[in-house]
């Protein structure tokens, strides 16, 4: 799949969101987060053409996940989302969910992969299967927190999914630019989720004028 | 003759044996060098193999453990805050690396790179406690805190534990630490810690060649030794560890083993670890044996070299000496003919100077009895009582006694030329008017024969000589040429210088002496067969011959044949033309 693609997918991903929250508000809020910088270099592995670092992988640069904080409704029928493996990669790499999302794990590969989380927001194991597997293997995010989904058979690939209790949340590009539309007026926690380490947070007044808000 | 054999016998093997002894001892210490040399680099060589099986076997497990540290479950589970689920899936994963009873038996070879067990490490390089210590190896609390190194290693780590201490069963424990680096952040993390059977040189194998084991912190893990010398050994490895500084030395050791040549060598250098060295042990007992034999070889060699070198030299001695003792047989009798040629000598010398004594005495004590016969004769003489015939045969007396007294004086110079007591007075003499003299008095003789005197003389021929030897010489032989001649004969004398040399002839007429007495007419006391009727003693010409060479010259027989005898005589001529003496 080519990067054209994979970005079709991720918007995808993304839109989806968007679509449940659309109706709720026209308050709106967009800036920049200053990302971490890779602590890789970009060095192509040329085994599976992927960039790996002491077995640390990163075939995208890092992008933020931008969310707004708060009590919302659930939605009446759980969202989907998808997270593919392709060529020996998780697309995306970072992927923010509302809970309640239940996310297939398609296997765009030509090999098997084995899906697996230890993480305590779900613990789950796939099992091996490959591409012609049906139904797509998934699996239902229920639980907030953050998901690390890594494949036992290939040690590099290593995908985020961010289980969220809120359906405002959008993700940055790689310049770590966002914006977020439809959100409802009012006080709210603007939180930015770097890594596994590091969430900023930042009161907001959601007016019908767009917000500017930059992190930090 | 025999003694010269020994003797050269004795020589010949002093040599050889000194030359073989040296040889051999040379030899020997060469091949002993050799020999050690040769086992060092046996031992060198079998080290450097079993070195690089470790090698391979020590990258085996390490990449055994790089894999391990990379297992995706792992780095869930450490990662991902489920360290519940670390050792389960570890477990599951170290399933195939892990020790168990009947894979031993399976498959002996790959036993050693089986892990007997194994530990994380948390972020701060404590052990992280496994639930169930039956599935990760079990460890008594004193060892499994040998595994925890403070901090996390950033590179992968070899160390040694020491299993069971203070117990019969002691040993150590080869363990690698690797470090787990997080995925997200490479961060090291954790680590995992697997430990394996030590490598063993000799494979634990009580015959082999070298054996092999580990020295730590004073404990020595070595199975091929008793625990005696084992103890003994662990002592001296610490104070040689200390003190090579290196990472590696050697030494020998004499234990109740037997000697040993030990050499160790640092295996974990810069580990967090505590330092281990492996410890390699050769017994030297084989090498000594070898050398002790090859000694043996060598006094064998020595003694078939020398009893070869033994008869050889008997054969050769014997060779040797035959013509040798020829030569001192043959000098022998040289000896023995020399010895009595000298004595010889001796008694003819002896005889010599006796006669020469004698004729000396004799010369003098006849002298004064013939003095006194003629004082008494002459007195008859000159008293009246004679009568005309006996006053004639007193006076033939009286002359008979001058003839005596001539020949007394002849024989005591003779004596003393003998003696070589006669020493000539060498001066410049011309010869010329002393020959002028002798022939006026050969004119004055009465002469029975009517002789005719032909004189042929230069008026100066000087010469060197003493006057009046040379008066006697020519003397005498005037006398003979006018003694041997006959009645209307003839003298010739004639004096010439030719060359160095006055040369004066004295010819005459007579009978010509026979061809077999020339060669004799120069003796003394011989008397040619002519003059059995002629006064004479036959010392005259033995005489002047003598005193002719006393003077540097020469008197012979030129001539005599026919009604002619000559003589030549020489003198030197003196040097220069100066005025007379």
């Amino acid at each position: 799949m080519t990067l054209t693609g994979i970005r079709r997918l991720s918007a995808l991903a993304g839109l989806s969101a968007l679509q449940v929250t659309q109706a709720l508000g026209q308050a709106s809020v967009e800036g920049k987060v200053q990302l971490p910088k890779s602590p890789q270099a970009p060095v192509m592995n040329k085994r599976y053409g992927i960039v790996s670092y002491n077995g640390v992988l990163s075939p995208y640069p890092p992008r933020a996940v931008v969310y707004l904080d708060g009590a919302f409704p659930r939605p009446e029928s759980p969202p989907a989302a998808t997270m593919v493996q392709k060529d020996l990669t998780f697309v995306p790499s970072v992927l923010p969910v509302q809970v309640g999302t239940r996310v297939a794990f398609p296997n765009l590969d030509d090999t098997y992969h084995n899906i697996f989380s230890y993480s305590p927001a779900k613990r789950f194991d796939l099992g091996r299967y490959r591409s012609d597997e049906r139904p797509i293997p998934s699996v239902l995010f229920d639980v907030v927190g953050m998901v690390t989904v890594r494949c036992d058979i290939h040690e590099h690939m290593r995908a985020i999914i961010l289980v969220l209790d809120t359906p405002h949340f959008a993700l940055t590009d790689t310049e770590g630019a966002y914006r977020l539309d439809s959100l409802p007026t009012g006080h709210f926690v603007l939180r930015v989720w770097l890594d596994s380490r590091t969430t900023l947070e930042r009161p907001v007044d959601l007016t019908a004028a767009a917000l500017r808000a930059d992190f930090p | 003759m025999d003694s010269f054999r020994t003797k050269l016998l004795v020589a010949m093997m002093l040599v050889v044996s000194i030359v073989a002894v040296a040889v051999l001892l040379f030899a020997q210490r060469n091949m002993a060098r050799n020999v050690r040399l040769d086992f060092q680099r046996e031992f060198q060589d079998e080290l450097s193999a079993l070195h690089a099986v470790q090698a391979v076997r020590h990258a085996a497990l390490a990449e055994r453990c790089r894999e391990l540290a990379r297992r995706p479950r792992i780095h869930a589970a450490l990662e991902d805050g489920a360290l519940d689920l670390l050792y389960p899936s570890a477990r599951d994963e170290l399933h195939d690396v892990m020790e168990s009873d009947d894979s031993a038996v399976r498959e002996p070879g790959a036993y050693t790179l089986r892990a007997r067990y194994y530990r994380f490490l948390d972020s701060r390089g404590r052990v992280i406690a496994p639930p169930d210590a039956s599935d990760v190896g079990e460890l008594k609390p004193a060892e499994e805190s040998q595994l925890s190194v403070g901090r996390l290693p950033d590179r992968p780590q070899t160390g040694y534990i020491l299993r069971n201490a203070g117990t019969t069963s002691e040993r150590v424990d080869e363990v690698i630490a690797m470090p787990i680096v997080s995925t997200e952040n490479g961060e090291t993390i954790a680590a995992i810690v697997v430990g394996f059977k030590p490598p063993s040189l000799g494979g634990g194998d009580a015959d082999a060649w070298v054996q092999g084991g580990v020295w730590m912190g004073g404990h020595l893990d070595l199975r091929a030794l008793s625990a005696e010398s084992r103890a003994e050994l662990a002592g001296q490895l610490g104070r040689a560890v200390a003190a090579s500084g290196g990472d590696e030395g050697g030494f020998e050791f004499h234990g109740s083993d037997g000697p040993l040549l030990v050499s160790f060598k640092r295996l974990n250098p810069g580990s967090l670890f505590p330092p281990a060295y492996e410890v390699s042990v050769f017994p030297l007992a084989a090498s000594i044996s070898r050398e002790r034999r090859l000694v043996w070889e060598f006094v064998a060699a020595g003694v078939l070299l020398l009893s070869g070198a033994f008869v050889a030299s008997g054969f050769l001695s014997r060779r040797l000496s035959e013509p040798v003792e020829r030569l001192a047989v043959d000098s022998e009798e040289n000896r023995e003919q020399r010895h009595r040629a000298e004595a010889a000598l001796a008694t003819t010398s002896q005889d010599l100077q006796r006669s020469a004594r004698f004729s000396a005495d004799a010369s003098h004590q006849l002298k004064t009895p013939v003095t006194v016969l003629r004082a008494g004769l002459e007195g008859l003489l000159a008293g009246e009582t004679l009568g005309p015939e006996a006053r004639q045969e007193v006076s033939e007396l009286v002359h008979q006694t001058f003839r005596l007294a001539t020949v007394i004086d002849d024989l005591l110079l003779l004596s003393r030329m003998d003696a070589g007591r006669l020493q000539i007075q060498f001066s410049r003499l011309n010869l010329s008017p002393l020959l002028e003299a002798l022939l006026d008095d050969l004119g004055a003789l009465p002469d029975i024969f009517d002789l005719e005197i032909d004189a042929d003389i230069p008026p100066e021929l000087w010469i060197t000589g003493e006057k009046r030897f040379a008066e006697l010489i020519l003397q005498n032989l005037l006398e003979n040429a006018r003694k041997y001649n006959h009645t209307g004969g003839k003298v010739q004398i004639s004096a010439t210088e030719q060359g160095d040399w006055a040369v004066v002839t004295i010819g005459n007429t007579g009978p010509a002496i026979p061809e077999s007495s020339q060669a004799h007419i120069f003796e003394r006391f011989h008397r040619g067969v002519v003059g059995e009727n002629v006064p004479g003693h036959g010392i005259g010409l033995n005489l002047a011959r003598e005193l002719a060479r006393l003077h540097g010259g020469d008197l012979r027989l030129s001539r005599s044949d026919g009604d002619w005898t000559e003589f030549e005589l020489r003198f030197r001529l003196a040097r220069g033309t100066g005025g007379g003496p």
